[in-house]
C-alpha cells in the first residue's frame, strides 16, 4: 500500500491554512495542509519557490482608516481606489463607464494557489462596464494600509464590443510586510481595444502578488504592461485567452530588481480558436543580487490553426551577482502555426557606453540612457502622453535609486 | 612658441597583448588640419580610439598631450570637456535614445562639466536648428533614435551636427568620407570646413586621396603599420594616390 508523507508545513503555511478555515474555505485549507505551498518542483513555480521565499502570512487585512500617499497620479485619470480589499466609494464616472460591487471573487478557478487563495479571500469585486470609447486613463489605486496585512483584492472589467480604453491599476501602501493578493478578470467584446497596465509600487518590505485573466473576442485588441518596481517578492500572472478569430494581444512586462528583490513575470496564454496572435514581449533589467524571472507559455489548441505567436524575454544585467532567468514554453497542438520563442541576456554594451561617454556624458548617466533606451520600446506604444510621462518618472525613479 | 593644441610622443599601444601602434609622433599647431592616411589595417581607427580613450587598448609608452597637458588617465567622458571630439568611422546604434534627447544630454554635461549654466531650450532649440541647417538635418531625423535606421550619410551627417554643436577643440575624423555618394560628401565637408578656426586643430584620418580635394590638410601623414612613415604638404596625398602605398612603406601592396 503506498502513503503518501505528509509535507512539513511552515508559518506561512500554519497562518494560511488557520486564515482559510476562519472564513470557510475548507477546500483550499485542506488543499495547503496536503500539498503545502509550491516549492520549485511544482513547474510553474520552479524559478518562485513560494515555500521558501513567502516565511510567514501577516492578518487578515481589516478595514484602512487612514491612507498612504498615492504612489502615482496621473493628470486628467479618473481614480477608484480599493483599500485592504475595501472599495472606496468614488468621483461620478466618465459617461459611458458604470461602476459596481459584486461578492466574492472574479478569476476562473485552476490549478494555482494564489488563484485559490485570491477566490477564498476576496469578500468582493470592483465592477466596471464600459459602454463605450472611455477617453481618460481609468486608475485603479489598490492599496495596502495600516499595520502589516493580508490583502485581497478582486476587478472584474467588461468592455462592450468596440469599445476601447485604458486601464491603470497601481499597487502600493503604507511600508509594512503586507502579503497583497490581487484579481483582475477583463473580458474584451468583439473589436475592444484595451491597454492594461499594472504597477507595482508597494513597499520593499510587502510581497505582491497578482493574477490577471483575459477573455480577448473576435477581433479585439490587447496591450499589456505588467511593471515590477516596488515588493520585495513580486509575481504577476498573466492567463491571457483568444477566443475569437482575430483576437490579438501585445502582452509586454518589466521587472526591475535591485539586490535582494525578486520578481516573476509568469504567462500562461491561450489560443483557443483559429486566427488569434499575441506578441509576448518582456523585459528584466538586475542590479545587485536582484533576480528577475520571466516564464512564458504558448498553448495553441487543436483546432487553432493559423496562430501567429512569439515570446521574447530581454535581459540586462548590471551586475555580474544578478540573476535573469527564462522559461518558454511551447504547447502546441494544430499543425498550421507560426510559433516560438527566443531570450537574450547581456550587460550593457560597451562599445554604446564608449560612444555616449565620448560625448561628454559621465559614466552613470550613459549607463541611465541606455537602460532607459533599452526599456522604451515598452513605453513607447502608449499613446496617452500623461500616462507615458508618468511611467518614464517610475523607470526613472528606479534608475536613480529611489 | 605657443604650445600645439595635440603633442603625440612615442606613443605604443595594444590590444589584447598585441601591439598595434608602434611608436607615432604626431603633432598639430593650432588651426591646423592634418591628414593620417594608410593602408586597411594599419592603426588609424586604433590612434583615434586611443586618443578618445577607448578602454579596450593598453597604452604601453609614450604621452598624448592636449594643450600640453597630458589626457592619458582622463576617462572618455573629460577627454571629451577637454576637449577632444572623435567622429566615428562606425557610429554606434543607440535604440530608445532620440537624438535630441542625446544631443543636450550630451551638450548639457560638457557645460556641466565647465561649470556653466544648462542650456535653455530655446537656446539649444536654436543651436541645433542652425547647426541642423546646415547639415541638411531636419526636426524628423532629429526625434529618431539616435543613428538607428540612419544611412551612412545621415550617419556621418549627424556627427559632424555633434562636432559643431560640441565646439571641440581637437576633431579627430576617421573615415568620415567612407560610405559617402559626392553628394552628401560635399555637404558633410562643408560642414566641417565651417568648423575650422584659429583655436581649433583636426586630425582627417581617410583611406582616400578624395576627401582631402574637399578637406584640404596643411599637412599629410603616410600611416603604415602603427607609425607615421612620411610626412608632406597635400601633394604627398597625390603621390600616394598615384604610387600607391608600396612605395612609402616598402611593404607589398
Ligand atoms: N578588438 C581588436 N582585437 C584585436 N585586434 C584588433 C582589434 N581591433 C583592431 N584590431 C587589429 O588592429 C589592427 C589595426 O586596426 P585598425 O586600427 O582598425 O586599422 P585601420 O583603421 O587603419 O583600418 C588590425 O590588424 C586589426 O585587425
Ligand atoms: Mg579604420
Amino acid at each position: 500500500m503506498r502513503q503518501t508523507m505528509p509535507v512539513r508545513l511552515g508559518a506561512a503555511e500554519d497562518t494560511l491554512i488557520a486564515q482559510l478555515k476562519s472564513v470557510g474555505a475548507d477546500a483550499t485549507a485542506e488543499r495547503i495542509t496536503v500539498a503545502g505551498l509550491p516549492t520549485r518542483r511544482v513547474e510553474s513555480y520552479h524559478y518562485t519557490d513560494l515555500k521558501t521565499l513567502l516565511r510567514s502570512i501577516p492578518p487578515l487585512a481589516q478595514a484602512a482608516n487612514e491612507a498612504s500617499a498615492p504612489a502615482l497620479r496621473v493628470p486628467g485619470a479618473y481614480q477608484l481606489m480599493i483599500a485592504n480589499g475595501v472599495i472606496q466609494s468614488a468621483s461620478t464616472a466618465p459617461a459611458g463607464v458604470i461602476v459596481g460591487k459584486a461578492a466574492g471573487g472574479v478569476l476562473t478557478t485552476r490549478d494555482d494557489v494564489l488563484v485559490h487563495l485570491n477566490g477564498a479571500f476576496a469578500r468582493e469585486s470592483l465592477t466596471l462596464t464600459l459602454e463605450n470609447s472611455v477617453d481618460p486613463v481609468i486608475q485603479i489605486d489598490r492599496r495596502s494600509e495600516g499595520e502589516a496585512a493580508h490583502v485581497a483584492d478582486s476587478l472584474k472589467v467588461f468592455v462592450a464590443d468596440g469599445a476601447s480604453a485604458v486601464i491603470l491599476e497601481t499597487f502600493s501602501g503604507s511600508d509594512a510586510a503586507h502579503v497583497g493578493n490581487h484579481a483582475t478578470y477583463m473580458v474584451l467584446g468583439k473589436n475592444a481595444v484595451v491597454t492594461h497596465i499594472t504597477i507595482d509600487l508597494s513597499p520593499r518590505s510587502a510581497s505582491h502578488f497578482a493574477s490577471n485573466e483575459y477573455h480577448v473576442g473576435e477581433g479585439a485588441k490587447l496591450r499589456t504592461l505588467v511593471i515590477h518596481a516596488g515588493a520585495g517578492l513580486a509575481r504577476t500572472q498573466l492567463f491571457p485567452r483568444y477566443e475569437g478569430a482575430g483576437a490579438h494581444g501585445d502582452i509586454t512586462g518589466l521587472n526591475l530588481v535591485v539586490d535582494g528583490q525578486h520578481a516573476d513575470i509568469t504567462m500562461d496564454a491561450s489560443h483557443a480558436v483559429p486566427h488569434t496572435s499575441s506578441q509576448p514581449l518582456f523585459k528584466s533589467v538586475a542590479r545587485g543580487r536582484g533576480k528577475a524571472v520571466v516564464q512564458g507559455k504558448l498553448v495553441v489548441a487543436r483546432d487553432a490553426q493559423k496562430t501567429d505567436a512569439k515570446f521574447m524575454h530581454q535581459g540586462l544585467m548590471l551586475s555580474d551577482e544578478a540573476e535573469i532567468l527564462s522559461k518558454p514554453e511551447l504547447e502546441i497542438y494544430a499543425d498550421d502555426v507560426v510559433c516560438g520563442h527566443g531570450s537574450t541576456c547581456g550587460k550593457l554594451d560597451e562599445d554604446s557606453m564608449f560612444y555616449l561617454t565620448s560625448r561628454g556624458i559621465p559614466k552613470d548617466q550613459a549607463e541611465t540612457m541606455l537602460v532607459r533606451g533599452f526599456i522604451e520600446e515598452l513605453v513607447d506604444p502608449i499613446e496617452d502622453e500623461a500616462l507615458a510621462e508618468a511611467l518614464h518618472g517610475i523607470v526613472d525613479g528606479w534608475l536613480l535609486g529611489k | 612658441m605657443t604650445t600645439p593644441i595635440l603633442e603625440i610622443r612615442n606613443l605604443h599601444a595594444r590590444i589584447e597583448e598585441r601591439e598595434i601602434l608602434k611608436g607615432v609622433n604626431l603633432t598639430i599647431p593650432a588651426g591646423q588640419v592634418h591628414a593620417v592616411m594608410g593602408r586597411n589595417g594599419s592603426g588609424k581607427s586604433t590612434l583615434s580610439y586611443v586618443l578618445a580613450g577607448k578602454e579596450d587598448y593598453e597604452v604601453t609608452e609614450g604621452e598624448i598631450l592636449l594643450n600640453g597637458e597630458n589626457i592619458l588617465e582622463m576617462e572618455p567622458a573629460e577627454r571629451a570637456v577637454a576637449g577632444i571630439f572623435l567622429a566615428f568611422q562606425y557610429p554606434i546604434e543607440i535604440p530608445g535614445v532620440a537624438t535630441m534627447t542625446f544631443l543636450k544630454a550630451a551638450m548639457n554635461a560638457q557645460r556641466k562639466a565647465r561649470g556653466e549654466g544648462e542650456l535653455s531650450t530655446p537656446d539649444f532649440m536654436r543651436a541645433v536648428k542652425e547647426a541642423g541647417a546646415q547639415l541638411n538635418i531636419d526636426a524628423d531625423m532629429l526625434k529618431r533614435p539616435l543613428n538607428v535606421g540612419f544611412s551612412g550619410g545621415e550617419k556621418k551627417r549627424a556627427e559632424i551636427l555633434q562636432m559643431a554643436l560640441l565646439k571641440p577643440t581637437l576633431c579627430v575624423l576617421d573615415e568620415t568620407d567612407s560610405g559617402l555618394d559626392i553628394d552628401a560628401l560635399q555637404v558633410v565637408s562643408k560642414g566641417v570646413n565651417a568648423l575650422r578656426a584659429d583655436n581649433r586643430s583636426m586630425l582627417v584620418i581617410t583611406h582616400y586621396q578624395r576627401l582631402l580635394n574637399h578637406i584640404v590638410p596643411d599637412v599629410v601623414h603616410v600611416f603604415s603599420d602603427g607609425r607615421i612613415v612620411e610626412s608632406g604638404d597635400k601633394d604627398l596625398a597625390l603621390q600616394l594616390e598615384a604610387k600607391g602605398y608600396a612605395d612609402f612603406d616598402g611593404a607589398a601592396a
